[in-house]
């Protein structure tokens, strides 16, 4: 394997692509994250900072479970960007419903984050399907949504035709969609609608009186972004369940992705039980934040990413997200909750609101 | 039982915690004498006397018991029947039984006045003439949307508190010491703890840190209880200190490493809410520029702890933006029982008064 990727230039950032891409073990896993730390590390202050202070450097770095990882709170904070001053070719925003400020993800280009979201789930999900919606905005209406992003790949890849985009304006047209839905699925093709966990529980809502859709055989369903910071929240088996009966689709063929604007890979779940698995090229850990390490398999703690397609900013990134190890990886419980009474002292996200 | 017994009763019950001279004061200063709910006083040229609420309800926030027991004491002093909504299930369980323990350790003629319930009681909440609650902004507007229109509501919402050392370099080990009382008295989880250490420029921050961190450590070391540290609560400390060394701010942590306490120099002037837990962030700010600093949480700073002396433009600039309380650091977390918490005359609030006229 090549040792020499230079991600300034789109050879290098196509080679670095095609190792992603490639069979990886643990040993090759190690390799390119010590090489993409390296790299990072140069060119990214706040990493640089933050390593100091944990005492890392990169020639001596152990494994790659020792790089430290970034608090996502920093990407609301700090530009997080290894190509200086070279314009990103697309910026991501997270929402900012925690503190009112919103997080970036600056992408010299979107190439890698491209191949990495049409090379995980998309391969194995969108193939085959003759219909494919999405409860979101589209690129061109949300250039900051790096969801949108990642479907409108989905959408360039499977074919324009067959793919439409449900949202502009902050509004789902589920009129319109139920109309399409129900002539597509008297065809008799498979189907597959992806969208935010919320936006489904509007159609669920919009289509409550209505007869439920019967989605033909070898459709799916695909939920991704939770609830944080809406006005109503409904557990996943509450939300599976809802879904199946909607759609009349089995709970194992609805999807939940697990991701965030701030990295370029996502994990994905199968049913209201499944477990998340990640792409080869990321990893999950779970970690104590007392102590930094894994946790033993079993115990809870909180989600450590290691992206190796996360090449313009950041490849290790420490979440707030909550979950248990398991001896196949990892149990996602959701968002650390709060759970010390803070009463009548002020919390960031308590002056968000007021502001 | 008149104001007198009521007091007589607490007095004996809690000597340290509601001494009999501090509430004899709190219902003079209040209502102008201490026997007002008792019989006729003359005020004004004429007589007037105070009516107590029949009922209080009171609602209790879940980070600490000294309010909800302070207000229960509002409450007995004025002769009301009290019921007392307990921190709810998700709130730290310690609280609620603090809460219980001050009711059972009250002296039976007082305990027979208060009843406490797990879940809010709606009919209790309706019927109550008074509802004195802590807690969120959020929970005080929930609370005041069940009221009735003529139900007196002193609702404790969001504040914070801060330090201000105004000759930093000067800071003796005492008043480091009492900085350090302050923030990790009741785990720095009240509204009077201070989330932010404020000194003006030209400290010498390096040296100032040190001292306050020693502080600090003989502080946790001296505390006989230790604050637990659950995984929510680790995962906000150390989310804290690793944004502060990725944005290059000087941290100081204990010795060992402990999650007791962590002092961060930020040189960003702009008050931002710390995660609390014995999280404590340094800022150096010209006096000129404070209101700006603070602008994002004008009105709802609760106390400002001194250490030096407080200069007569900054104490203009800090009741422009709502102080309702400074004393000396180290008794930021003690205000007297006189004190008016949130600025409000807490018991006057409670009462009505009664006139009665010369004859014609």
């Amino acid at each position: 394997m090549s040792l020499d990727f230079d991600f300034t230039k789109p050879a290098g950032r196509s080679a670095w692509t095609r190792e992603l891409l490639a069979p990886m073990d643990e040993v090759k896993f190690d390799e390119l994250a010590r090489i993409l730390f390296a790299w990072q590390h140069a060119r990214v202050p706040a990493l640089e900072k933050l390593c100091a202070a944990h005492g890392i450097v990169p020639a001596s770095l152990p494994s790659w479970k020792d790089i430290p990882a970034m608090p996502q709170q920093v990407f609301k904070l700090e530009r997080l960007y290894a190509r200086g001053l070279r314009k990103p070719a697309a910026t991501y925003e997270t929402s900012g419903t925690t503190t009112g400020q919103p997080g970036r993800q600056f992408l010299a280009d979107i190439d890698i984050y491209r191949a990495v979201a049409l090379g995980n789930a998309a391969r194995p999900t969108c193939e085959g399907l003759a219909h494919l919606h999405f409860l979101v905005p589209s690129p061109q209406d949300a250039a900051h949504s790096s969801l949108s992003a990642m479907f409108g790949f989905w959408a360039e890849e499977f074919g324009a035709k067959r793919t439409a985009f449900w949202v502009n304006n902050n509004t789902i047209h589920f009129v319109a969609l139920r109309a399409v839905l129900e002539t597509q699925c008297r065809q008799g093709v498979p189907i597959g609608i992806a969208g935010t966990a919320f936006s489904f529980v509007h159609a669920i809502d919009a289509w409550a009186d209505l007869p439920p859709l019967e989605l033909p055989p070898g459709s799916w369903l695909l939920e991704t972004g939770g609830f944080k910071g809406r006005s109503r929240e409904v557990s996943k088996p509450e939300l599976y369940a809802q879904l199946a009966r909607t759609f009349s689709v089995p709970d194992a063929d609805i999807f939940n992705e697990y991701g965030m604007s701030e990295l370029s890979s996502q994990a994905y779940a199968r049913g209201t039980k499944g477990l998340h698995e990640t792409p080869p090229w990321a990893r999950v850990l779970v970690v104590n934040p007392m102590t930094g390490r894994e946790v033993r398999v079993g115990q809870k703690g909180l989600v450590r990413w290691i992206d190796l397609a996360n090449t313009d900013s950041v490849m290790a990134l420490q979440t707030l997200d909550l979950a248990e190890r398991t001896a196949q990886g990892f149990r996602l419980i959701g968002r650390l909750p709060r759970t010390e009474p803070r009463g009548c002292s002020l919390s960031a996200e308590d002056l968000a609101a007021i502001k | 039982m008149t104001t007198r017994q009521r007091i007589d009763l607490l007095a004996r019950a809690y000597p340290r915690l509601f001494p009999r001279a501090e509430l004899l004061r709190l219902v003079r200063d209040q209502l102008g004498h201490v026997d007002a709910l008792d019989r006729w006083i003359v005020r004004g040229g004429k007589r007037v006397r105070a009516k107590a609420p029949q009922s209080i309800y009171h609602i209790c926030a879940g980070n600490l018991a000294v309010s909800a027991r302070t207000s229960i004491v509002h409450g007995l002093v004025l002769g009301a029947h009290n019921s007392v909504k307990l921190p709810g299930d998700r709130d730290d369980a310690s609280t609620r039984q603090e809460i219980l323990g001050f009711i059972r350790g009250l002296p039976a003629p007082l305990r027979k006045l208060v009843e406490a319930h797990n879940k809010l009681d709606e009919k209790a909440l309706h019927r109550a003439d008074a509802v004195v609650a802590f807690g969120s902004d959020a929970t005080m507007t929930s609370i005041r949307e069940k009221l009735r229109f003529d139900q007196k509501f002193v609702a404790h919402g969001h504040a914070v508190s801060l330090l201000w050392l105004s000759a930093p370099n000067k800071l003796t080990s005492k008043q480091a010491r009492a900085c350090a009382t302050d923030v990790l008295t009741y785990d720095q989880l009240g509204c009077l703890s201070p989330q932010a250490i404020y000194v003006p420029p030209g400290a010498n921050v390096e040296a100032l840190a040190e001292k306050l961190a020693q502080a600090l450590e003989t502080e946790w070391l001296a505390s006989a209880k230790k604050p637990a540290r659950p995984l929510s609560v680790a995962a906000r400390i150390a989310e804290a200190r690793d944004v502060a060394f990725a944005r290059g701010h000087r941290v100081w942590l204990p010795p060992s490493r402990h999650l007791g306490w962590m002092l961060i120099s930020d040189p960003d002037p702009a008050f931002s809410p710390s995660p609390l837990h014995g999280v404590i962030v340094l800022r150096r700010c010209a006096e000129a520029k404070l209101v700006k600093a603070l602008s994002v949480v004008s009105g709802r700073i609760s106390t400002v702890g001194v250490a030096g002396r407080l200069s007569s433009r900054l104490e203009k600039d800090f009741l422009s933006l709502g102080v309702s309380r400074f004393c000396p650091a180290g008794r930021m977390q003690f205000p007297p029982l006189t004190w008016h918490h949130d600025g409000r005359q807490t018991l006057a609030e409670l009462v009505t008064w009664i006139d009665a006229e010369g004859r014609a």
